[in-house]
């Protein structure tokens, strides 16, 4: 209980004291793991919505793959992506292999089934004649997607909070392709797990509250805007 | 504009809903597709707004119908919404149609005034009750002012009270805001009331279109008869039908006997129920008793006779 109360302390004074190496990392984690979320729903909700309104063979089978991806441990998605990176692998040309953006397309892998299986169930649980209505009313094809998705927007933050909170909280796959790097490819969970090596339980606490306060804060403003009321 | 169905066919898995070789809706008539539930009504409203994969040909004014086609407005017998106010709801199809802002606010106050939604017009969609949703799903159809007005089964959701209201304001708004108009039914009445042509459609297939008082003196067959409230039955080796409340008591040409069942006080009048024939083919006779008539006990029997009724050909179905 030491550790953690002294913790406290300590993330209050590296906060207050503006501690540039702190404050850094938690920049550097709420962007990568941001943009790893933005490209997860640029890609989730098309995808969730073809999921959930298509028609085709296979559908079926691939949700089941979806859905078992919602689970998948970021350590195995790191290491595969690794093997892909590293410089003797396929990709290791790209010289990706310690970088943010290797970080960036691992948390897009752990997000991305999240946001496609939320997608595809909200989009599932709107009325199933609000296609054909919209289409009656005029709108094309790609409004019609666009209103589908503003008719599911609950289920669509709530997609977009288990993505963010997915791979805002993860370890494994920052780890394993970001290399904890000081000052490029360290973030909160990564400066975590070396601080408690290092034995210094205090920063850890430290950092682990940031990381909350983070993960919280950002949740709280996208549940702000999903329980804002409209009806 | 006029709408033409031609060689139409659809298919749900392996069964066949609709198989409807020509039907015409002339432009500017108001026409009730009526049939019983699963005749393929609200199939054949989908077709007609472009909604179904067919096979075969709906024109309006000559012209393809496809899927979002701006010539058709259809009011869905479901209210479904948007999470949104009222007014946004109404909004919505004249914006997709790209209808200038000032306009839009004209309509959607107009139709609002006339489908008694002023008061709503700024709360949530979802707040509204059922009566006041199918109003509001009703405006945001007529609100698009499109040549091909389609309403599946608009007194739906309605009170008794509501539905005598729409029953007078329909023909009303349509006549405003509507040409060509199809409604789907399954009540005679509404049919009557709101329509001047009939489409009646069993199992898929139309078989009577018309204009709907003369269908209904002098329906083609037995079938047809039946579904327009007709009580047909066999007699010796004819088959006739009478519409409710030709029945009289007493005997006459052609007469038959019925065997009473039971007495229901209605309130204003009396009826009697009873039963004519045996087993598989009884009918249930209805009997319009005057207010000073004498009843009948269960188990007595009565000579009734139509004072008007038509004669069907042999077998039913026949014309």
């Amino acid at each position: 209980m030491g550790e953690l109360a002294a913790g406290l302390g300590e993330a209050f004074r590296l906060l207050l004291s503006g501690d540039a190496e702190v404050y850094a990392i938690a920049g550097r984690t709420l962007l990568i793991s941001a943009a790893a979320t933005a490209l997860s729903l640029a890609i989730g909700c098309p995808a969730g919505l073809a999921l959930a309104r298509g028609r085709f063979r296979g559908r079926t089978l691939l949700l089941s793959f979806v859905h078992a991806g919602m689970g998948m441990p970021p350590v195995v998605v790191g290491l595969v992506l690794w093997l892909l990176i590293t410089r003797s692998g396929p990709l290791g040309g790209l010289g990706l292999a310690y970088t943010p953006t290797a970080m960036i397309a691992a948390q897009f892998l752990i997000a991305t089934p999240l946001v496609i299986g939320f997608t595809a169930a909200s989009v599932q649980a709107l009325p199933p004649l609000l296609p054909d209505l919209l289409a009656t009313l005029g709108a094309g094809r790609l409004r019609s997607l666009w209103l589908l998705l503003r008719e599911a927007r609950l289920g669509m933050l709530a997609a977009v909070m288990a993505g963010f909170g997915a791979v805002v909280s993860e370890v494994g796959a920052a780890m394993t392709v970001g290399g904890n790097l000081r000052g490029s490819t360290r973030v909160l969970t990564t400066a975590i797990v070396t601080a408690t090596g290092r034995g210094d339980l205090s920063q850890a606490a430290a950092l682990g509250i940031i990381l909350l306060a983070l993960a919280f804060t950002v949740t709280f403003l996208l549940t702000r805007l999903q329980q804002r009321r409209t009806d | 504009m006029d709408v033409r169905v031609a060689d139409l066919t659809l298919d749900r898995g392996d069964r066949r809903v609709l198989d409807v070789d020509a039907l015409d809706f002339p432009a500017g008539s108001v026409t009730a597709v009526f049939g019983p539930n699963g005749s393929g009504k609200t199939s054949l409203l989908r077709c007609v707004a472009g909604l179904e994969r067919m096979r075969g040909n709906v024109t309006i004014g000559g012209q393809p119908v496809r899927r979002g086609d701006p010539r058709v407005a259809l009011a869905f017998q479901e209210s479904v919404f948007l999470h949104d106010t009222v007014r946004a709801n109404l909004s919505l199809g004249l914006a997709l149609r790209d209808i200038h802002r000032i306009e839009r606010e004209g309509r959607i106050a107009q139709m609002a005034e006339e489908c008694g939604l002023a008061a709503v017009l700024d709360r949530p969609a979802a707040s509204l009750s059922a009566g006041e949703a199918q109003r509001a799903n009703l405006a945001r159809t007529l609100a698009l002012a499109a040549p091909v007005t389609l309403l599946d089964e608009p007194l739906s959701g309605f009170d008794r009270i509501g539905r005598v209201r729409m029953l007078e304001e329909i023909p009303a708004l349509l006549a405003t805001h509507a040409t060509t108009a199809i409604i789907v039914t399954h009540d005679r009445e509404e049919a009557f009331r709101l329509a001047d042509r009939l489409v009646l459609l069993v199992g898929g297939r139309v078989v009577a279109a018309g204009p709907a008082g003369p269908l209904y003196r002098s329906p083609p067959d037995a079938d047809t008869a039946r579904l327009l409230g007709y009580t047909v039955i066999r007699l010796g080796g004819r088959t006739i039908g009478f519409a409710p409340g030709t029945l009289r008591r007493g005997p006459g040409e052609p007469g038959f006997p019925v065997v009473v069942t039971r007495e229901v006080d209605m309130g204003n009048h009396r009826h009697l129920i009873g039963r004519f024939g045996r087993g598989q083919g009884a009918v249930t006779i209805e009997l319009r008793l005057d207010p000073d008539e004498p009843g009948a006990v269960p188990g007595e029997e009565l000579l009734v006779h139509p004072t008007r009724w038509t004669e069907f050909g042999a077998g039913t179905g026949a014309s």
